[in-house]
């Protein structure tokens, strides 16, 4: 008999809001951009066979990410850096391949906070000022430490700033493979790739999968009701668990009775006869992710055949943090995503996920 | 234009089931099990763990690729300790050595679709 705090599942959170993407207070557009790394994007239209244009050239205007690697991280410090390109717009850094739960582990956000999330051992060596990590025990073994550099504090010749540059160059270099995108409106200045060119640094592009779904059982939905009605409309929890089975590849037609899977679609549904996916694969930043949550708005503009559609976006599990500066930590699955559903009135339903370690989603 | 009214909900540790991506170890050569065969391989492991009401777990073989040998299981969130347990421990199919491997494991079943510490992005 196991003790009953094992039939317990580790804490985990799934946040519903409904709301309409048109409304002038709505904040779906917020809680994206709040989102700072994504690594993974997926559309589904229903009763699409091809992709409109506009649609085709969003996608593939998805931008450019760099791979810096062995970057030592003084360098994000640096005066030349900051001006160049935290302030002249969002400028977006995580260290690529590390673990949360084991490495230490940096990041960038587009306000220009850089967050340090290291273990009790290299803090200690560090003497920087930071804070125990909310999710590491009693015992502190992991630290986050937050380094503002758009603080007017932190001109080069403050003591701040050198005390942070030497910790960093000195005291304990500290180096990672660093994924890097920039985004900036207008202004013409250097590119990352040719400030970095002393470095190892490759420029990638996003990849890019299409996919047909044919006879797709799809489930009815209302969307003024996210809770659901027998034999009306499906509720949003069976939406989720049926949305990460079209991703799966998870059969759908099982029989209530069938010896290897009781899963079956939820009802009521309808079939739909092809269904267009596209996920995209690579570092992606919030604005190309608001841009394609507009355009797939725009595809109702025009009368369809599909009721609703969904734009899902998958997080880094070993991201220091979720949304804003919520610190984010890996346990069991380090899960922190988000979906959309947007319906044909523009109505939108919005899912937030996250695993134990992880505040609650704004 | 009527704009819908805004509405949240938050569900906390509400999840009905939970799901783990895992896989089969087996030495090279010698038969494989097709998905009938997996899933009974799933319901030994509990039995000789946890003994009848063990075996008696639902357990869902959500997708399994014969290939290479792994598969997508759900469960009910109350299980998942009985489950991974048992899949840990187990060690031997039809005699010869075997070992599961835990991959992924998460609440939300779409988590399951990108994981980020798998993903190629070089």
């Amino acid at each position: 008999m196991l003790p009953a705090q094992l039939g317990r599942a580790p804490r985990h959170l799934l946040v519903c809001e409904r709301g309409h993407a048109r409304h002038p207070r709505s904040r779906h557009a917020a809680h994206v951009r709040d989102h700072a790394y994504s690594c993974r994007v997926s559309f589904l239209i229903p009763e699409c066979g091809l992709l409109p244009e506009v649609l085709k050239s969003t996608i593939a205007d998805f931008g450019e990410y760099y791979l810096v690697r062995n970057l030592p991280i003084h360098e994000l410090v640096a005066h030349e850096f900051i001006d160049a390109f935290v302030k002249k717009g969002s400028c977006y850094a995580l260290a690529y391949k590390t673990k949360i739960d084991q490495d230490n582990t940096a990041a960038l956000l587009p306000n220009g906070k850089l967050i340090l999330s290291v273990d009790k051992d290299t803090y200690e060596e560090l003497g920087l000022q930071g804070r125990p990590s909310r999710y590491s025990g009693k015992k502190v073994m992991r630290y986050i430490i937050t380094v503002d550099l758009t603080d007017a504090g932190f001109h080069p010749e403050s003591k701040k700033h050198n005390r942070v540059l030497w910790a960093l160059k000195e005291k304990k270099p500290l180096e990672f493979d660093f994924l890097l995108a920039w985004y900036n409106t207008g202004a013409e200045g250097s590119t990352l790739m040719s400030y970095f060119s002393k470095n190892q640094i490759q420029a990638l592009k996003p990849k890019i999968t299409f996919s047909t779904l044919r006879d797709l059982q799809c489930p009815v939905l209302q969307s003024n009701d996210l809770q659901g009605k027998p034999e009306e409309s499906c509720s949003t929890e069976e939406l989720f668990e049926w949305l990460g089975a079209v991703l799966n590849q998870v059969s759908l037609d099982n029989k209530s009775s069938s010896f290897l899977s009781t899963y079956c679609c939820p009802e009521p549904n309808t079939v739909v006869e092809k269904a267009f996916l596209c996920t995209i694969t690579g570092f992606i930043i919030p604005e190309k992710i608001i841009q394609l949550l507009e355009q797939l708005c725009c595809y109702f503009g025009e009368p369809k055949l599909a009721h609703w559609l969904t734009l899902t976006v998958h997080g880094f599990a070993d991201s220091p943090v979720s949304w804003r500066e919520s610190e984010h930590g890996f346990h069991k699955g380090g899960e922190n995503l988000y979906n959309f559903v947007i319906f044909r009135n523009l109505d939108y339903w919005l899912h937030m996920a996250v695993g134990t370690h992880d505040d609650c989603p704004p | 234009m009527a704009a819908a009214a805004f509405e949240r909900r938050v569900l906390q540790s509400a999840a009905e089931h939970h799901y783990l991506r895992v896989r089969l170890e087996l030495p090279d050569g010698g038969a494989r099990p097709n998905a009938a065969q997996f899933k009974q391989l799933v319901v030994t492991a509990l039995r000789e763990l946890h003994g009848e009401v063990g075996a008696a777990l639902p357990v869902d073989v959500l997708t399994y690729e014969e290939k290479t040998l792994s598969a997508i299981l759900r469960v009910i969130s109350s299980g998942l300790v009985k489950l991974w347990s048992a899949l840990t421990l187990l060690g031997f199919y039809q005699n010869r050595r075997c070992a599961f491997r835990v991959l992924q494991t998460s609440p939300f079943l779409l988590a399951l679709s990108g994981n980020s510490r798998e993903l190629v992005l070089d």
